[in-house]
């Protein structure tokens, strides 16, 4: 059960006031009872001791007039019950050797009451004793008291206190619905706006114009709703505006897109380009072959018609026997022109993603023949040694072969430019040369493409991966090649670094796991 | 030491007129009263009632106030033995109980006869008991079974 504010200042106020109720009527009267009866035992002694007093003095002076005023002072007293006079006598036994002290009352006012020597103070009673020792007489005075005055003192007391908690009470009571509606509604009105700022609305405002710290509180809340309001404002003001950047972001990082497709397709067509250059040199061969047989084969039909004319009939079969050899040579080029054309489709098709069981040496060989000659089939003077050393102990590995070809291609491009770059600009004497390496390391193979060539500057070494970033001139590079590369490495679990020295050489090193 | 016979006739005769002094010392008690309240003559009944604080106001409305001599002076001790029948201890309680319980005016004791005129002589109503002849004419001796002494 949630008790709200305004019920928790009441009852806090009402809890006070029943404890100091609680004191009025209970704590209080019993201590005044405990002062009263306090007070009293102190009175009802002196008078015992003064009674006891004069006593003495009337016996031992023979002066009574002190023993007269101060018994009709405590006989004229309505509090009194009784007062006695208890006489000790030493009685001693027969032979002398022993004795006791009888005590008897020897008188009494009012002579109606006859109480006991030993007589003690209870609920009804106070009794004090006074001493008395006389030549004649010897004893006690039993003056006992009343404690009517005393109840009736704490009845009056409680009924005044009584009356005092009911006034408190009713004051209390006034006070703490007056206080809870005070402090309550104010505080109830600043939730109420709260709630409806809290729900959005921003209109809201608290009027409380006391100085007290609900004022404080209250103009608080206005100045805070008031920072809000402004602040809900330029938000939605910055909001608009960065809506339209935002807008602007996304048609911008459309055309990004856009610009990026194409520039991937551009850099993928350059690297065909690449390739359709090598592969026509490798088509180049066989098609001499095919068409320089297929001129043979054409003058040997003629042959063959010339020697049939004749009749020579065993130089037309030796004639057919040799349009045959250069047939299966045809077929046999034609074939190897055939697996060219169907590795190009295979390298312009778009990847797979699937890994197959290759053999890396296959691939870096193929590939480096490929980019070789795409650079020979652009610039005839290009030339450049090319040295390999593949690790023939290393087993097909599952990797996605045209995406690994890609890096290759992309690699070994790059190097036989930097290579050809060098050569442009230097010194006679100066061997372009591109080698590539594999090795198997541990649980993993180690593929080296190295260049002779210019190197790469330290100051760009931390940009090469960085998608378009080329330090080729315009046009001959996307800056794609090695982000793409890049990609694809980390794509097979494997790691791409390189080694370089300015003006030196550049050494690229993939580490690919081995299965 | 021995005595002679006639030496100790000789004591005798003096205890015995000393004692025959002392007898006539008891016997000459004289009561006497302030001028206003105490009657002029009295039975020794009478006031031995209110001697004894059985009567609080003489007939004209005074109250009665006692006056004796203290109980350890000679006139004091025959007021006690003549009037009271009482030693002067038993006087005391008898006064201690009567004071005690508020049931008569305690008397007022004295030193010398001289103090003790002076005070009945100021107090009307006043009585108290002397062995000798007033001195101070402002009280009167009262006549007790029509003697003045008794």
């Amino acid at each position: 059960m949630v008790i709200n504010l305004k019920t928790r200042i009441w009852l806090t106020v009402f809890s006070i006031v029943l404890l100091f109720t609680f004191f009025t009527l209970f704590y209080f009267p019993a201590q005044q009872r405990k002062l009263l009866i306090k007070n009293y035992n102190t009175e009802v002694q002196n008078l015992a001791n003064s009674v006891a007093l004069a006593v003495n003095i009337a016996i031992t002076d023979q002066n009574y007039n002190n023993l007269g005023s101060t018994i009709k002072l405590v006989k004229d007293d309505p509090r009194l019950q009784f007062v006695s006079m208890v006489q000790y006598d030493t009685v001693w036994s027969n032979d002398h050797r022993n004795f006791q002290v009888k005590k008897m009352i020897f008188k009494t006012f009012p002579e109606n009451e006859h109480p006991e020597p030993d007589v003690q103070s209870n609920n009804s009673i106070i009794v004090k004793r006074g001493a008395f020792n006389t030549p004649v007489i010897s004893g006690v005075i039993l003056l006992a008291f009343t404690t009517k005055e005393i109840n009736e003192s704490q009845r009056k007391i409680r009924f005044a206190s009584l009356i005092v908690s009911g006034i408190v009470l009713f004051i209390g009571i006034l006070l703490g619905l007056l206080l809870a509606k005070k402090i309550s509604i104010p505080i109830l009105a600043l939730r109420d706006a709260a709630k409806r700022v809290g729900n959005g609305d921003l209109t809201q405002r608290v009027n409380n114009r006391s100085g007290d710290e609900i004022g404080e509180l209250a103009n608080a809340f206005n100045t805070m709703v008031d920072d809000l309001s402004l602040a809900r404002k330029e938000l939605h003001e910055t909001n608009v505006s960065l809506s339209s950047a935002n807008q602007t972001l996304n048609n911008t990082l459309g055309e990004l897109k856009s610009t990026q497709t194409q520039l991937i397709q551009s850099e993928k067509m350059a690297s065909l380009g690449e390739l359709t250059a090598g592969i026509a040199h490798e088509i180049q061969n066989p098609l001499n072959f095919v068409n320089n047989f297929s001129e043979v084969n054409k003058e040997l039909i003629d042959e063959i018609e010339h020697e049939l004319n004749a009749g020579n009939k065993e130089g037309v079969i030796s004639i057919i026997r040799d349009l045959k050899k250069n047939e299966e040579k045809i077929i046999q080029h034609g074939k190897r022109a055939d697996a060219i054309v169907k590795g190009m489709l295979q390298h312009s098709r778009s990847t797979s993603g699937v890994k197959e069981l290759t053999d890396i040496n296959v691939l870096a060989n193929e590939y480096t023949r490929l980019s070789y000659h795409g650079l020979r089939a652009k610039d005839k003077t290009f030339n450049a040694v090319i040295q390999t050393d593949f690790d023939k102990t290393i087993q097909k590995i599952n990797i996605v072969p045209q995406d690994m070809g890609r890096v290759l291609l992309n690699l070994l491009t790059n190097a036989f430019y930097s290579v050809n770059q060098k050569k442009k600009h230097h010194e006679k004497g100066y061997e372009p040369t591109v080698s590539v390496s594999t090795k198997k390391i541990y649980d993993k193979i180690e593929i080296r493409i190295k260049d002779n060539g210019m190197g790469i500057q330290h100051k760009v070494l931390g940009k090469i991966y960085q998608p378009f970033f080329t330090t080729k001139p315009p046009g001959q590079g996307t800056g794609l090649g090695l982000s793409i590369s890049y990609d694809i490495i980390k794509a097979h679990a494997g790691e791409i670094k390189v080694e370089t020295k300015e003006g030196e050489f550049a050494e690229f090193i993939i580490l690919l796991p081995y299965n | 030491m021995r005595s002679s016979p006639g030496s100790r006739g000789l004591l005798i005769i003096l205890l015995f007129s000393m004692s025959l002094f002392a007898k006539s010392q008891e016997s000459t008690l004289i009561a006497v009263g302030n001028q206003s309240g105490a009657p002029a003559a009295m039975k020794l009944s009478e006031l031995r009632a209110v001697l004894m604080g059985e009567k609080q106001r003489w007939k004209n409305g005074n109250r009665i106030i006692i006056a004796l001599m203290k109980t350890n002076t000679s006139v004091g001790k025959t007021t006690s033995a003549r009037i009271y029948e009482m030693s002067g201890d038993e006087l005391n309680k008898f006064w201690l109980a009567l004071v005690f319980q508020g049931k008569a005016q305690p008397p007022y004791f004295f030193n010398s006869t001289s103090d003790l005129e002076n005070f009945v002589a100021q107090n009307p109503g006043a009585i108290g008991i002397l062995d000798k002849p007033i001195t101070d004419h402002e009280i009167k001796a009262i006549m007790i079974d029509g003697q003045k002494t008794f």
